[in-house]
């Protein structure tokens, strides 16, 4: 896998995402604005990982695993791990299955100092998920948080300039995650994936997804919040 | 009006028939023309259709001619069709 993203699909990459590229919106040069992503995602469970793997089969350029943790029983049934690499650091079980995947994406844990252009935040605790909501939204990159609760849960899509995660996250810490947050993941990296792919089209928006069904509601400024403060020069 | 862009796609099948017909009118402008070459069968019934759906203009489909297999269709751009989710 090379740095640097190709100036027009080859005939490798059209037929590796031929699907994808008939999504209405999308096409060659969505694709290449994907290849040329750099994306990290916070987070490398259970709830993370339909996330992980589908960014990594859309097509973005790196992929930045960012989890500090290591393999736990639990998370030996999910998408991600068999169970062998339990007691591994996740970030680096997780690259490692990952990278598997694909040639054409780069898959990493996430380095010291390095600068993501989009960020999906699937933490396991809500001071986790705003810390690094905040981080991506002061770094102007656009970022989708994951609010796992039960079967079902939130995300919140946050393109640059819109309110920030902080202006629509729940109250308080959702009940554990059960196998359908699965769906929640999935539908994030589809939001990153918009975001990335379509700039300007993807508005801040909440999904609430209860009993399979997703709701969708914009988000709105919460008074005073600096989110909406203008840019000072650094 | 003149062709702007040629594509054969004859040794192609569903679904890249389509899609290199999608990249190759994404390169053009509004309102210039690609000619692509299909096979018979499921290519030139259906990209002309998908393309139409997606909002170019089929300008004609006609056989190539022999001994060459397969037809020429002439597509003009339209606009963009729009994108991501509701």
């Amino acid at each position: 896998m090379s740095g640097i993203p190709p100036a027009a699909l080859d005939d490798a990459r059209v037929a590796r995402w031929a699907r994808q590229l008939l999504v209405p919106g999308l096409g060659e040069q969505a694709q290449l604005r994907l290849a040329g992503a750099r994306v990290r995602v916070v987070g490398a469970d259970a709830v993370a990982a339909p996330a992980l793997l589908y960014l990594v089969q859309a097509g973005v350029g790196k992929l930045w695993v960012d989890d500090p943790e290591t393999v736990a029983p639990v998370d030996a049934g999910s998408w991600l791990y068999t169970g062998a690499e339990v007691g591994r650091p996740r970030a680096e079980a997780a690259a490692e299955a990952l990278a598997r995947l694909s040639g054409l994406v780069s898959v990493e844990p996430y380095p010291t100092g390095g600068v993501p252009t989009a960020t999906l935040v699937a933490a396991p605790s809500p001071a986790q998920a705003v810390h690094a909501a905040e981080a991506a939204r002061r770094a102007g990159a656009p970022h989708v948080v994951v609010e796992a609760d039960g079967d079902g849960g939130a995300i919140v899509t946050v393109p640059p300039g819109a309110p920030c995660y902080n202006c629509a996250r729940s109250s308080g810490a959702g009940r554990p995650p059960l196998p359908g947050a699965a769906a929640l993941a999935a539908l994030a990296a589809t939001e990153l994936v918009l975001l990335i792919a379509s700039p300007g089209t993807v508005p801040g928006r909440r999904f609430d997804v209860v009993r399979g069904v997703a709701t969708v509601r914009p988000t709105v400024r919460l008074p005073g919040c600096a989110c909406g403060a203008a840019p000072t020069a650094a | 009006m003149t062709t702007s862009a040629v594509v054969d796609l004859r040794r192609f099948a569903c679904p890249l028939t389509y899609v290199k017909t999608r990249i190759a009118l994404e390169r053009l402008a509004e309102g210039e023309q690609l000619e692509i070459w299909l096979a018979p069968g499921e290519p030139v019934e259906s990209v002309p259709r998908s393309a139409a759906e997606d909002g170019h203009r089929v300008v004609s489909v006609e056989r190539l001619a022999a001994p060459a297999d397969g037809f020429r269709v002439l597509l003009e751009k339209g606009a963009s069709a729009p994108g991501g989710l509701p």
